[in-house]
This record gives structure tokens, sequence and C-alpha cells, in this order.
């Protein structure tokens, strides 16, 4: 038993080993979506690169990095949130990417001021509501939720989502502390139940008749409109979409962008920077809009039907580092006001 | 000075490999900056305390009724179905428990097809939820303890006149609490350390403070600290218990007999497939036939080479790691039980307490103390990086995952008569010898349990392959776990069933096995 289990063990191990390819990309991924796969497909059709992806959460990968330092084969960390690409920068662990393609790619709103990370697509957190039981018009800003007339109606998941965080730390950045504070006591006042699910879930209880207005990330509602399931799909066509802030003096509504950040010691610099100038050109953003219900951050390609179906929006043009740098204030205005 | 054995120095080394990790995470934890922790002793963890403990005793109470209860009646009663009924009981166990949270999530939401809408009752629903997944733990040490009980106690419990449940609670109970204490010890960690569905379910539990600290507050050194105290809870929990129960391990005597099955009447048999049933139906058929529907819905977009690919690389590192978790806690079990040296026994100890720690923290602590080497980058020109970090994994593994392994040899090894061992020794025979002539066919079957066990963990297991897997490699896990939180569970439901199916597969095996081996009455 023992020999043949060696035996196995040893022939896996031959199976396993790769050959020494410098022709290739080595990337540390929080995304982890199809279309994903099928952009690194067609770009090594296009170009013979191949690219490697490990898959896992964005903390943890980045405590790997920084672990693993010079020895790193990492070249390129992405994520769905700019406040840890923030963090990442913070730690070290990334060096700046100057190319003229990629910047005469991206939408300039959207782009790190300080020039280490490259967005790729965004998402809104917006409202969804009733159709039944609330009109357009008592809908207004992000502050607004605060009002009484919320009380027992309000749905969203828990703080612990980063999703929230990223809200609540772009609310502090605008707000400030007291300000801030007191709205997200008067806030957890209004849910309509202690927060638990996920995006989907707090839909799904508007339609049930829990609540009547949730805070959303866009992309989840794509994803409910084009599901399978009838009862889903009927679930998302009982809310409509709202951008909130967008009044004439409005700030507009938060958004959070997907972003690249090459690694300090990328061993495949060139390749690396070669796949950002294929992401963020239109035939990959069109890609992403198409297998994804994210919005481009291409100003020359258009979001997917049912995204263009809730209109154009103001985004909020807050420098999106204010997500990773405001995290933990947010943190603690969340436990201080009770927000589970 | 007394000469240390060389395989002695083995079991040192291997020890001090497999607890370096942890014990760099305990000494790291003196080291960090204290002032987030103060933030959360201040604020949450009093809160979150209360919670996991809460969360704990539901948990505990359910899987010791689902798993006890059952166990009893199938274990001293005849009646029709019973192996079958036997066998489904098992099952359970082969589903993720953030499967089973999200299987009833969605059962019981509004697009599913009860339209419960519920918003009381958070922790004890996902308590409940819980102990469907996890009270197979005890059912199975409850049924190889009631089973292997002789004649002599049943026999002296119905000459003091008591009656079938008087027996179960003042005779067989009292008699397997150290098996029942070693199921429900695997059923409180795994309870402390779940994460994706206390998340979901918006419990939070110290594991969401451990994890609050490090993803939200960006602070892995607080992380470190808390996952450092509740190691020291679990030790000191874990040794009260041995404490207490010290005196009260007995060897089964070997001339007891085995008592004949009772035959129930109509009444009995009634209820005893009411209480068998419940488990089956809600902890199984139902989660079972939720998956099946959902793999019908979206069959279309099912890539069978992917799913034949991931399957392989589930199974491949699974078998490698359960294999050599096996070999490890054998050794040192067995060699507690026949050496002299008092080191097995402290090694014993020591070794099941990475089971205590979160996993993504014994990958944290695998990263801390490996992933910065420099021979590593010397070993990954040679290996490759994917053969390096596929041996990492396992190592990860190993450290999580012996108490698991462990755990049903302990019990049996308990058992073993004493006299067995002193016979051999009187003829000679060397310690190898004996393990091979006495030891392995004697307790076969609990290596083989252990071996499935553990595999059946492993191929559940999520934090530690998301972070130390090599380049490109999924697992039917990971695959499951991607398309779970972007909320597309029919589409995880195809791989969350090859994982239900394969552990499935493994269970009748193990059942057959165990039936065949005379550990069960059948």
């Amino acid at each position: 038993m023992k020999n043949y289990f060696l035996l196995f063990f040893s022939l896996f191990l031959l199976a396993s080993c790769e050959e020494n390819n410098s022709n290739e990309i080595n990337i540390y991924s929080k995304r982890h979506y199809q279309v994903d796969i099928k952009q690194y497909e067609n770009f090594e059709k296009i170009t013979g690169i191949k690219v490697n992806v490990i898959k896992a959460g964005d903390d943890e990968l980045l405590e790997r990095l920084k672990n693993e330092g010079q020895n790193s084969p990492a070249d390129l960390f992405v994520t769905v949130d700019a406040g840890k690409l923030q963090k990442g920068v913070e730690m070290g662990l990334f060096q700046k990417i100057q190319n003229e393609i990629i910047d005469s790619n991206v939408s300039d709103d959207l782009k790190d001021i300080n020039g280490y990370w490259i967005p790729i697509t965004y998402r809104a957190r917006l409202l969804v509501y009733s159709n039944e039981r609330v009109k357009k018009s008592e809908l207004s800003t992000y502050e607004d939720l605060a009002n009484d007339k919320w009380k027992g109606r309000l749905l969203v998941r828990s703080s612990s989502n980063a999703y929230n965080q990223a809200l609540m730390s772009s609310l502090y950045a605008n707000l400030g502390e007291e300000e801030v504070t007191d709205w997200s006591a008067k806030v957890v006042n209004n849910f309509a139940r202690d927060p638990k699910g996920n995006d989907r879930d707090q839909v799904k209880a508007i339609a049930a008749g829990q609540g009547d207005i949730a805070i959303v990330n866009s992309y989840y509602i794509g994803l409910l409109l084009s599901s399978e399931k009838q009862s889903e799909v009927d679930a998302g066509n009982s809310v409509s979409v709202y951008f909130p802030n967008q009044g004439e003096n409005g700030r507009g509504t938060h958004i959070n962008i997907s972003g690249f950040a090459l690694t300090k010691n990328a061993p495949n610099k060139e390749n690396a920077i070669k796949l950002l100038e294929y992401l963020t050109g239109e035939e990959a953003q069109n890609t992403y809009v198409n297998n994804s219900y994210e919005y481009p951050a291409n100003p020359k390609v258009k979001p997917s039907e049912i995204v263009q179906s809730w209109g154009d929006f103001k985004r909020d043009k807050l420098d999106l580092n204010a997500l990773g740098t405001f995290r933990e204030k947010a943190i603690k205005v969340f436990d201080n006001t009770g927000w589970k | 000075m007394k000469k240390i054995k060389f395989q002695d120095k083995i079991a040192l080394l291997l020890f001090a490999l497999i607890f370096s990790p942890i014990l760099f995470l305990l000494v790291k934890s003196f080291y960090q900056d204290t002032e987030s922790l103060k933030y959360l002793f201040k604020n949450l963890l009093f809160d979150y305390s209360i919670n996991t403990i809460y969360l704990v005793i539901i948990t505990s109470f359910f899987s010791l009724i689902l798993g006890i209860i059952p166990a009893w009646y199938v274990s001293n009663h005849q009646f029709p179905g019973r192996r079958i009924i036997d066998l489904i009981l098992y099952l359970p166990l082969s589903i993720p428990t953030y499967i089973m949270a999200f299987t009833y999530s969605e059962l019981l939401s509004y697009t599913g097809p009860f339209k419960i809408t519920y918003d009381f009752l958070q922790i004890e629903i996902l308590g409940i939820l819980l102990a469907f997944s996890l009270y197979p733990y005890i059912y199975s040490v409850s049924r190889i303890s009631f089973s292997l009980f002789g004649s002599k106690y049943y026999d002296l419990a119905k000459n003091l006149g008591l009656s079938g449940y008087q027996t179960l609670i003042k005779v067989v109970l009292p008699l397997s609490k150290p098996a029942i204490f070693s199921g429900l010890f695997l059923v409180i960690m795994e309870v402390l350390n779940e994460y994706g569905a206390v998340k979901y379910f918006g419990v939070n539990t110290y594991t969401i403070g451990i994890f609050r600290s490090w993803n939200s507050m960006n602070d892995s050194g607080a992380a470190i600290q808390l996952s450092s105290i509740l190691l020291f809870i679990v030790a000191f929990l874990f040794f009260l218990e041995k404490y207490f129960n010290q005196n009260k391990r007995f060897s089964f005597s070997k001339n007891s007999k085995l008592v004949s099955l009772i035959r129930p009447d109509n009444s009995t048999k009634f209820l005893i497939y009411l209480i068998c049933l419940i488990p089956i139906v809600l902890a199984f058929l139902i989660p079972v036939l939720f998956n099946l529907i959902n793999i019908f819905s979206s069959f279309d977009d099912i890539n069978f080479e992917r799913l034949l690919n991931l399957t392989f690389n589930s199974f491949t590192i699974s078998f490698i790691s359960s294999f050599l978790i096996l070999v490890v806690s054998t050794f040192f079990l067995y060699n507690e039980k026949i050496s002299n040296s008092k080191i097995y026994y402290y090694i014993n100890q020591f070794i099941s307490l990475g089971y205590s720690i979160p996993g993504a923290v014994v990958a944290l602590a695998v990263v801390l103390s490996v992933t910065g080497l420099d021979n590593l980058n010397d070993s990954i020109k040679l290996l490759g990086s994917f053969s390096v970090y596929f041996l990492i994994l396992i190592y990860a593994y190993i450290i999580r995952f012996m108490a698991v392994g462990k755990s049903p040899i302990k019990s049996s090894l308990e058992k073993h008569p004493e006299s067995y061992d002193n016979s051999a020794k009187n003829l000679g025979l060397t310690n190898f010898k004996i393990f091979q002539k006495i030891y392995f066919p004697i307790n076969k079957y609990a290596f083989f349990t252990a071996l499935i066990l553990v595999f059946i963990d492993l191929m559940k297991e999520l934090p530690i392959t998301l972070i130390l897997r090599p380049f490109n490699f999924d697992t039917l896990a990971t695959q499951t776990y991607e398309f779970a939180i972007e909320e597309m569970i029919p589409l995880s439901s195809v791989y969350s069933s090859v994982i239900i199916l394969i552990c499935c597969i493994l269970l009748v095996f193990l059942k057959i096995f165990l039936d065949k081996s005379d550990v069960f009455r059948s």
C-alpha cells in the first residue's frame, strides 16, 4: 500500500512540474469571475503569454505578498476595492505604472492620483425601492436614509461586508466624523431587520414585503435580473434602481473600482503591462460588460443593456484611496452605532 | 542522562515541524501592537463571545440529540430498514456547513418554494443548521461506543431493573462519555471556526471578530492575538476535560458477549422511524434534492472538462494529505500506548490544538513562518513553484486536521484490551511487529474511519486552500465557494454536488467495511 502511495505521489509531482516558462504572468486575484478566465484566455491567444492565477481574499493575498518579499512570483495584484489597493500601496508592495496606452484608455476621474493602480471596471452602491410602496420622488440622497420616514423600512447587509465598509468610508470622507456617526445611528434605527444575507437577499426581502428600500451593489441587481430562476427575476422586477446624490449640487453616487497593481518585484513586468494595456482596451472592456454587470473603466465602451436601462448617473468624484485611508474609522462608526 | 531512542528523536522532530507554525503564532502574538486589541476588547469582544458561546451551546445540544438518540435505537433495536437508515444517518457529514446554510436560506427565502420570511431566531436557526451538518460526528462515535459494550453492562442494568432509557442515561452514556466528548470536541471546534455560514447569517462570533480585525481594521497582528487567545481557551477546556475524566477511562473486558438486538413493538417502531427520519430528511434529503434540482436548471452551463479536472485536484490533494495525517497520528498514538516514554503523551496533548484555530489563521501562520524563508526560493527553482506550494498546502492541512484523524484512532486504542499487549510483549515481539500483527488488524476500522473522516474534511476545506494553493490550482470547494459568494447558487451546486457525491460514496464504503469488521452488530 505504502509503495503504491509513494509511486502515485511522485508521479503526481513529476506530472505537475511546470516548465520554466518566462513567457507568463502571475496574478494574485481577489476577482474570481468567469469573465476573467475568458479575458486571460483571449490575451494568451493574441500574445502567447500564459496567465497564471491564484484566487483568494485580498487581505490574505496582500499578507502572502508581503511575506514572500523579493521571492514573490506575483506580477499583478487585482481586487474589487480601491481601499485594498491603497492598503497594498501603504504596505509598500507595489510600484508605479506609467504607460500612455493605459492612461488614454481609462476615464480620468477613476484613476489613482498617485499612479499605483489601474482601474478596469467599477460598480455603484445604489438604492433599490419597492415599485408598490415607494414613490421615486421620496428618494434623494444617502443622507436622507437617516430620515424618520424610513423607520422600519430600510434593508442592508451587515457591516462585515466590504461594500458597506467602502460606502461608510466614502461617507466619512465626505461628511466628517460627527455627521456620519449621527447618520449611521439614525440609519440603524430605520432598519427593517437585523442585517443578514447578501445583496440579492435584500432585494428579495423587498419583494417579500419585509422592507421598502435597500442599499445594494449595481452588479447584483444585474445578476438577479438575468437569473435563470423566474422567481428571482420577478423579485428583481418588483423594485426599481435609484442613483442617490444626483441633484445639481449633489456629489454623485458612491462607486468603487476593480483594479490592478504591479508588484514591487514583478518578475514579468513587461508582460504585466501588456496585459493591462489589453484589459483596458476596447475589446476586453466589451468582454467585461457583456459577461458581467460591471461598468467599464474605458469611457468609449457602453455598459450592458440591463445596466444601461437604469440610465446614466453622476459618480462621486472622491479620491478612491479614501476608501482605504478611512476604513478603520468607518469600522468604528459601525461599531459605535450598533450596525451589526 | 537517559539515551533518547532514534524513534523518539523522529517523533520530536515531526512534532516540532507540525507545531512550529502554531508556536510561531503564539510567540508573535506577544510582539504585536495591542491598540486594536484593546479597542476590540472594549467594544465588541463581549458580545462576540456571548454569541459564540450561545451558538456552540445550541449546535452542541442539537448535535447531541440528533446523534445520540438515533445511535441508541440503531445500536440496540432490530427493525426493517435498520441498515439503510444507519447508513444514511452518516451522510450529512458530506455536506459542507456553508452549503447547508445557503440551501436553507434559499429554501426559506421569498424566492424559495415555501416563501417563508423570517427575521427572528437567527442564532438558533443557524445553530440547528450547523447541527444538521455536524451531528454525524456524535452519531459515529456513539454508534461505535454503544456497539462495543459487552453484555455485562446490559445484563447488570437489566438485573437492576432499569428500563431502556434508564440504561441509556444511567449506564451507557456515562460509560460513553470519553467517546462522545471526542465527537463533541470536533463539533465545537467546527462551530468556533465556522466563517462562511455565520457571516451570511449576520451572527457575529469570535471568528468574525478575528477577521474583522484582519480584513476591516487592517490589523493582522490583532487577528494573531485573538487566535492565540482562542487557542488558550480551547486548550484550557481540553485539559479541564482531561482532568475530570482521567479516572473514568476503562478497558473493555474481552470476554463480555455481545447482546442480542431488541425487537420493538409497533408503536416503538413508529417512534424509531420518526426519530431517525428527522435528521435523514432535514439534514440529507432536502439539501441533496435542492442541489440536484439546481443542477438540472443549469445543466447547459456545466463545463464537464473543468469539473473533471477539479475533481481530480480535490481527490488527489485530499487523499495524499489524509493518508499522511493517518500515518503521523497513528505513529504518535501507537507510541503513546506502547512506549514507556512520556513524550508521546505530551505530543498528543498538544498536536490537536491546530484544529482550534480558524483555517485562515493556520494559513496565515504558515505564510508567516514559511513563505519568507530564503531557501524557499531555491526549492522553487529546483522543484517548480507548483510542487513547492502543493507541499506547503499539504503541510498546512496536516497542522490543522491532525485532531480529526486522531479522534477515532484514539478512542479505538483506548478500548484496546491491555492483556493483548502484555502477551505480545511476553512473546518478545518488536513494537513494529506488535503493531503489524495485533494493532493494525484489531484497529483497522478506526484507521479507515480516520482516513475517510479527514478526507471528507479536506474535500470541503476552503480557507487554507484559497491562500496557500499553487497557481491555477482550483478544487471543487474553491469553485463552489466562488460561485456561491457571487450569489450564483445553481452553478455552485454542480461542484458542491460532486463533493457530496464523492464523500457519500466513501462513507458508504466505510460503513460496509465497518459492518464486516464486527464493530457493529448487524
